[in-house]
């Protein structure tokens, strides 16, 4: 980018958007190989990537530009990719490659960086964590993919040229975050209300591009991604235990303090 | 034949259903006891383009069908808001006008309709002709070039939020002689008309009234469309308005029926969920059951009424309209009964549930009326009024 003063020139956006299963319904995983089982319940959009296309239809309309969406996942993540593009999006990779299939999530940073090669882009944006593997981490590692500088955990973002600004949410407050553009960013749900699509939006994203990308079309390693090639392993699994029965606390002159504690107990105070 | 809907139909269900979830029916419950409208609601669903998804494009609307618009309002009423207006203003009131209204009327009103900013009311119904068109009293005379409308209605919804009413009236024929029905627009603030509440026992932000005419004096473009073809518009805005009907009560059938298998999941009694009892199991099936099959007559009923067979659109709207009108009494019936004493207690809504769900085998043509039609016209038995 780099301008001197004025109204910044168009940004390419991109949005990293995961399908996962609906946190509404049971989730499983597959006893055959202890990855997600995607049969058992309908995919949606991972709440937070909601977050991550709200900022950059937002970051658009004050800078002007795209706003792409990408995605990795199997062919029902079309659906996810569609609502996303129903929101305001102007345009979707979809990386879908069986060889992918069980990636940790390093291996799948490896391969947003190499689906992230065949497009330009200024800035990236996602969600800071997923509600399925919930490690919170690839945004980190796609940064060091790319080799960009990673603004995590923003609640408020702001551009002005090539320098990038975000809010990062802390414990107690936020610290203050700059980089140089281009750079990744992961949001918190503070950040903003994300839209619903509207009736127009959800009729064009019908004719909105889709590029289909495998993984020899991005140039991914074989070798690198995968179930077979995981540096993580999935050994076993149980169910959740049934939750056990609460604290029942009789008020004799001390509940609200002991409902204060509680409360600071789960840091909600 | 194809018994699945569009990929965008299904999306705008899917907005529209998440779209409510952040409002629900805590939110239109209070809003009925505040008396007030459920303007947030319908103001964000008009900027989404959710209200006007019926109406043409270069009017500001979204250019799809009835279709579209019903499956907006089944899931508003799924999610416990069943937004009464909806039936009334973008789909009577804004298909009379979209198919007949001069390109003066279609500038004015659809826009705005389409928006939610305005709101158009529809009022037919009068105190000794019901709903019945050819014995409707309501009558204009034309005064130079204005019209004087003379007449009473009752069981009008939503005037108090209307910037106007479309009023079915008669005019007299100058060559016959014979009253034929005819369509105006008439103000909510025109002097001469007045709208008195009537009082329900109903918990709901849509209020009734009964209308007093009085030589309203109308310019000569507040008459809708074609004088000579009254009757044919009229019947054009009927049909969306019982497919709308059907969607409003199939909606409000799932909403209840939601409440009741939620509930049966997990109340336990001796260490069972109730829901594992056939007793109770059953009912719920059969509900279930009923329920696709209204939604399935009422999706039949817009797609052909969208593919512009008004003829056979207007009998699978009766037929939808019964179905459904039946299956949201006995959904909530059922669901009162699943929750036993919690089914009455204000915490679960479904109470006041009761007194609603019986709209939809009243309104807006008794469950009696559509019988009758299926009699007379699918069956060819006589007449017997």
């Amino acid at each position: 980018m780099g301008v001197q003063g004025g109204r910044p020139p168009a940004m390419n956006i991109v949005v990293l958007v995961k399908q996962v299963p609906d946190t509404a319904t049971e989730r499983k995983l597959n006893p055959a190989d202890n990855t997600l089982d995607r049969a058992s319940s309908d995919g949606v959009i991972n709440e937070l990537d909601e977050y991550a296309i709200e900022e950059a239809l937002l970051l658009k309309e004050k800078h002007g530009g795209e706003v792409t969406i990408l995605s990795a996942g199997p062919d029902q993540a079309t659906d996810s990719i569609r609502k996303a593009l129903s929101m305001g999006a102007d345009k979707a990779i979809h990386l879908n490659d069986e060889a992918l299939h069980g990636s940790d999530s390093l291996q799948t940073a490896y391969a947003l960086a190499q689906a992230l090669r065949t497009t330009e882009f200024d800035v990236v944006v996602l969600g800071s964590e997923s509600t399925d593997a919930r490690t919170g981490v690839v945004g980190a590692a796609l940064a060091e993919y790319l080799g960009l500088p990673q603004l995590t955990l923003a609640n408020k973002v702001d551009i002005d040229g090539g320098t990038i600004r975000i809010q990062r949410q802390t414990d107690d407050g936020y610290d203050v975050v700059e980089a140089q553009l281009p750079a990744v960013v992961s949001v918190v749900e503070k950040i903003n209300e994300p839209r619903y699509p509207s009736f127009k939006l959800i009729m064009a994203a019908k004719k909105k591009p889709v590029t289909k990308l495998d993984a020899a079309g991005a140039e991914i390693d074989p070798a690198k991604v995968g179930l077979a090639n995981a540096t993580t392993e999935t050994v076993d699994f149980a169910a959740a235990p049934p939750r056990a029965a609460g604290t029942v606390v009789k008020d004799e002159g001390t509940g609200g303090v002991q409902i204060a504690d509680f409360l600071a107990s789960k840091k909600f105070v | 034949m194809d018994f699945t809907e569009s990929e965008e139909r299904l999306a705008l269900r899917s907005a529209v259903a998440g779209l409510v979830a952040g409002y629900g029916p805590t939110y239109y419950r209070s809003k009925a006891q505040a008396g007030e409208y459920l303007s947030e609601l319908w103001t964000k669903a008009g900027e989404l383009g959710y209200l006007g998804v019926n109406l043409p494009e270069e009017h500001g609307g979204g250019g799809g069908g009835i279709g579209d618009l019903a499956a907006v309002l089944e899931e508003l009423s799924a999610g416990g808001c069943p937004t009464l207006m909806m039936v009334v203003s973008p789909a009577i009131c804004g298909t009379v006008i979209a198919r007949f209204g001069t390109p003066e009327q279609q500038r004015r009103w659809l826009p705005g309709i389409a928006s939610g900013e305005s709101i158009l009311a529809f009022a037919i119904t009068e105190p000794d002709a019901g709903s019945n068109s050819h014995r409707i009293t309501t009558t204009a005379r034309r005064d130079g070039s204005d019209w004087l409308l003379d007449g009473r209605k009752t069981f009008i919804s939503g005037v108090d939020v209307a910037d106007a009413v479309l009023v079915v009236g008669r005019t007299e024929d100058a060559r016959t002689g014979r009253l034929k029905p005819a369509l105006f627009l008439v103000p909510t603030d025109a002097p001469g008309f007045e709208a008195r509440r009537i009082e329900m026992d109903l918990v709901s932000p849509d209020h009734q009234f009964a209308l007093f005419l009085d030589g309203v004096r109308l310019p000569g473009d507040a008459l809708v469309g074609d004088p000579d073809s009254g009757l044919l518009q009229l019947f054009a805005g009927l049909n969306p308005e019982r497919i709308m009907a059907a969607s409003l009560a199939a909606g409000s059938a799932r909403h209840a029926l939601e409440r009741a298998v939620g509930y049966a999941r997990e109340r336990q009694v001796w260490g069972t969920p109730i829901g594992a009892h056939q007793g109770l199991a059953h009912p719920l099936a059969q509900v279930k059951i009923e329920l696709e099959l209204a939604r399935l007559m009422t999706q039949k009923a817009a797609a052909l009424y969208d593919a512009g067979d008004d003829a056979a659109a207007g009998e699978a709207a009766n037929m939808a309209k019964y179905a459904a009108g039946e299956v949201s009494a006995r959904a909530v019936d059922q669901a009162v009964q699943t929750l036993g004493g919690n089914g009455l207690a204000s915490e679960y809504g479904l109470g006041a549930a009761i007194a609603a769900s019986r709209l939809g085998r009243i309104a807006p043509v008794s469950r009696e009326m559509i019988l009758n039609f299926v009699a007379q016209h699918s069956l060819g038995l006589p007449k017997s009024y």
